[in-house]
């Protein structure tokens, strides 16, 4: 029987492996205020590489542990070489978004390469176990202690007594000032990069061993176990990144001891969520300046959009309502449905992120509310469905908003991670709330669309009924837009404080926007539930997220037409190719990297 | 307007800068002749820092030239122009607030990599300024705003400047330590160090200065001699002008 010894070692050997990944996360944070969202993905590539070096080369386990670290080592190298440091004169959202766009690339990439299949990785040290006081210790324990404190104190004799050390912590605490000395920024990035990419690595082999198993949904969860602990430390705080990465394993694993497994990770997005509003600095921040996030205003590519006549968009709007009429294959309307479906949850993230400047990367959790909410009102209290929709809309729009609200405080990158770690919230409450959501099992035996008592079974009538919903929204927030309302609302975006000074309220308009978009997210939500009539905690994921994110990066933050016109073509252009499905995801990556890279304001323009 | 010197040490000529639409500078030229003080006289907002900015390369002009010892620095880096001999006291000092007053100062010397020279030329500035001897070990930010200006002051000289460029070295100091700052100065340059300084408090800075430019909305309006400028009943004008279009 495991005693609490065994989940303090338990939480403390987890927390080493957090910590591995933390302190590259704080690392590149100090020197170049940027959340690197691949981290995780080196992380996996990390594991993967370890399993080539163990069970094909058969190396042993010191050579494993220097293979890893160095191709690991050269991975962060060359994100940093490509991937960053073409953007370092652009926007700040574009880093952000870059790595967002990598860690797809690799993720995929790894999967492609190794199927997404799990493997075993075996840890090659003998399986015996040594009694510790009431508990039981292992040699792979003491193995992740060993490398987690050597590579500590490496890591302070290279900041304390190297000069490139001091070069990182002097570029950490002031940029400018540190060109000023002659450091050259570019050097210590690469430094910097290489470290966190060998210590990320590590990590996972070690986690993979640890486990005996490796799959490619690691890299997602490594990424935000990093960040949590990298953020209850404070943003780029070394030391403290290392202290929150224990803290972290140890409150996951009591908690794990006292509820159960599939409460991990709660505990760990609860944890970054309190932290996040009430120390945002992190727990050890008494003697560190806040670390400076800009107004969103310099945050988001500024441009002129294109104008669109409107005579172009009612013809084009017509020309897709009758399409139906004509001749069209199933397969086509079906593209087309989720092109519209995915258009309302673009609507509502172009206005949050783009009109607004709250740059969500939670927004799925507001279709699985309007999902869940739809089909269980359907479901159980037998509302007509085309009311329960109404009520998903609804429902996600006060809980959204009301989940969110505690992030209107933050800035920047503390708001994507704050939404980040609420959408991860939102789908673990949905598996945990078993009575309400029926937990892992999911909802099946969805009643299909219907609207004053006649059932929507064509794709046809699906099609338009969808179709019509998003147009609406649409004109909504086209008049949204043009209105007082709108300008306020970008007013915010370009200078919180500015607007502040006038007088807005900004928490009365960050709820505004929420409440408007969450309910065209829960109403996309809620169709698409409808449609599948099956639906569970994973049907709306992070990947949707990002998904929306892309498009409405392509089509021009806070664009409303753009939003439409880039579902569209996420959607259609890789059916129109026939990429098979699993390089999709692997498109959208490279997608957002070279819009990023090229045409940051999209394709018509930021509004 | 020109000065009559042989080759100046640093030259703009021309100097166009821009942020975004807004204009900052508008043709600028300043020369600092070797083991000359020279000082920037202007408003708030009227482009100083900027100009600070474009010798150490960190904002880039659109047009015009800066040269440094006959070499032009247009596209360098700033660690590669840091590299040519020239040392920075930046605007509000800009310490590394946690690092310590040893290691802040000997982050001047981050370009030289003859280590007993540098130890000895460590040992130099605390007899400079021997307030900071027992504050070595102390985090640079918790020291006082004065004596961060000596920090300052001594990590800009461990890289054996050939020339230093201050921004506004007295502001937010006491009457005392301004004295002692513009004292400070005037013996670095005897030491053969060449000061470019921005000011906003001309009278002070037109004391120890050799030339002067002053600066009004991104245009020089006027330059010449310190001594001749002291008594130049523009300055204060311009002074007047530039602060109240602020
Ligand atoms: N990074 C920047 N982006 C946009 N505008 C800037 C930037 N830095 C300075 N400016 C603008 O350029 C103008 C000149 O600024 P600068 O800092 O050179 O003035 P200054 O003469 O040093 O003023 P002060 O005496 O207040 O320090 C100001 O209007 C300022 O708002
Ligand atoms: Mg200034």
């Amino acid at each position: 029987m495991s005693s609490w010894l065994d989940y303090t070692i338990n939480g403390l050997i987890v927390g080493n492996v957090y910590a591995l990944v933390a302190v590259g996360l704080a690392l590149i944070f100090g020197v170049s205020r940027l959340i690197n969202f691949a981290q995780g993905s080196i992380y996996l590539v990390g594991a993967y590489i370890g399993w080539v070096a163990v069970v094909q080369l058969h190396t042993p386990l010191p050579l494993t542990i220097i293979v890893v670290a160095a191709t690991a080592a050269v991975v962060g190298l060359i994100i940093e070489r490509f991937g960053l440091r073409p953007l370092q004169n652009s926007v700040r959202i574009a880093p952000l978004l870059a790595t967002i766009g990598i860690s797809f690339v690799l993720d995929q990439l790894v999967m492609l390469t190794f199927s997404p299949n799990p493997r075993a990785l075996p840890s090659q040290l003998p399986d015996v176990r040594f009694q510790l006081g009431g508990g039981t210790i292992g040699p792979l324990d003491l193995l992740i202690a060993g490398v987690g404190i050597s590579s500590a104190l490496l890591l302070f004799v290279f900041l304390r007594y190297s000069k490139l050390g001091w070069a990182v912590r002097a570029a950490s605490q002031d940029r400018d000032a540190a060109m000023q000395m002659g450091v050259d920024v570019n050097r210590v990035n690469q430094a910097v990069f290489g470290i966190a990419a060998a210590l990320g690595g590590v990590s996972g082999m070690l986690v993979g061993m640890y486990y005996n198993q490796i799959d490619t949904a690691m890299s997602l969860q490594a990424t935000l176990k990093g960040v949590v602990a990298e953020v209850v430390g404070g943003a780029g705080n070394v030391p403290g990144a290392v202290i929150g990465s224990l803290l972290l394993g140890l409150v996951e694993s009591y908690g794990v001891a006292v509820f159960g497994t599939s409460y991990r990770n709660l505990f760990a997005f609860l944890l970054l969520v309190v932290v996040l509003v009430l120390r945002p600095n992190g727990l050890f921040a008494s003697a560190r300046q806040a670390p400076p996030e800009p107004l969103t205003g310099t945050f988001i590519a500024p441009s002129r959009p294109v104008r669109i006549p409107r005579w172009v968009l009612a013809v084009a709007a017509a020309g897709f309502a009758v399409l139906p009429l004509f001749p069209v294959s199933f397969y086509v309307l079906q593209t087309l449905i989720n092109a519209w479906l995915l258009g309302m949850l673009a609507l509502s993230l172009t206005l949050v992120a783009g009109t607004m400047g709250q740059v969500s990367l939670g927004h799925a959790a507001l279709l699985a509310i309007g999902a869940y909410t739809s089909a269980l009102l359907s479901l159980t209290l037998n509302v007509p469905v085309g009311l329960a929709v109404i009520g998903g809309g609804l429902v996600s729009a006060a809980l959204g908003t009301l989940l969110i609200s505690p992030s209107f405080r933050l800035r920047g990158h503390y708001v994507s991670i704050a939404t980040l770690a609420i959408g991860e919230i939102v789908s673990l409450v949905i598996l945990n709330w078993e009575s309400v959501t029926r937990g892992p099992i999911g909802i099946s035996g969805i009643p299909p669309l219907s609207l004053f008592g006649y059932d929507l079974i064509s794709p046809s009538s699906v099609y338009w009924f969808s179709l019509a919903v998003m147009v609406v929204l649409a004109l909504l927030q086209g008049r949204l837009l043009t209105s007082h309302l709108g300008r306020s609302f970008r007013a915010i975006r370009d200078d919180d404080i500015a607007a502040r000074a006038y007088g807005l309220s900004l928490n009365r308009y960050k709820s505004l926007a929420f409440i408007f978009g969450g309910f065209a997210a829960g109403v996309s939500g809620g169709i698409a539930a409808h449609l599948y009539s099956y639906i569970n905690h994973e049907t709306f994921n992070t990947q949707q997220s990002i998904l929306a994110l892309t498009v409405v990066i392509l089509g021009g933050l806070g664009n409303v037409v753009g939003a439409i016109v880039g579902s569209v073509a996420l959607v259609g252009l890789p059916e129109v190719f026939r990429i098979a499905a699993e390089y999709r995801i692997l498109i959208y990556g490279i997608v957002l990297l070279l819009l990023v890279r090229f045409r940051p304001q999209g394709l018509l323009g930021t509004i | 307007m020109t000065t009559s010197a042989p080759e100046p040490l640093l030259a703009l000529s021309g100097v166009n800068t821009f942020y975004g639409q807004a204009q900052v500078h508008f043709d600028l030229s300043i020369t600092v002749a070797r083991g000359h003080i020279v000082c920037l006289l202007g408003g708030n907002a009227s482009g100083k820092s900027t100009t600070m900015k474009i010798i150490l390369g960190l904002v880039k002009p659109r047009s015009g030239e800066v040269s440094f010892d006959g070499a032009s620095l247009v596209g360098l880096s700033t660690p590669q122009i840091v590299r040519r001999g020239i040392a920075s006291v930046p605007e509000a000092r800009r310490l590394f607030a946690d690092m310590s007053v040893r290691e802040n100062i000997l982050m001047g010397a981050f370009v030289r990599n003859d280590r007993d020279a540098v130890a000895q030329d460590l040992d130099r500035m605390l007899t400079l300024f021997p307030k900071l001897g027992q504050r070595l070990s102390q985090r640079a930010g918790s020291l006082s705003g004065g004596e961060q200006q000596m920090v300052a002051m001594a990590r800009a000289l461990m890289s054996r400047p050939r020339m230093i460029v201050m921004d506004e070295p007295t502001m937010g100091l006491s009457p005392l330590y301004v004295d002692r700052v513009l004292e400070l100065i005037r013996t670095i340059n005897q030491e053969g160090v060449s000061v470019f300084m921005v000011e906003q408090n001309a009278s002070l800075a037109l004391e120890i200065a050799h030339e002067a430019y002053v600066l009004q909305t991104g245009k020089i309006v006027l330059s010449g001699p310190a001594r001749a400028l002291k008594d130049d009943p523009r300055v204060r004008d311009a002074y007047l002008g530039g602060s109240e279009a602020a």
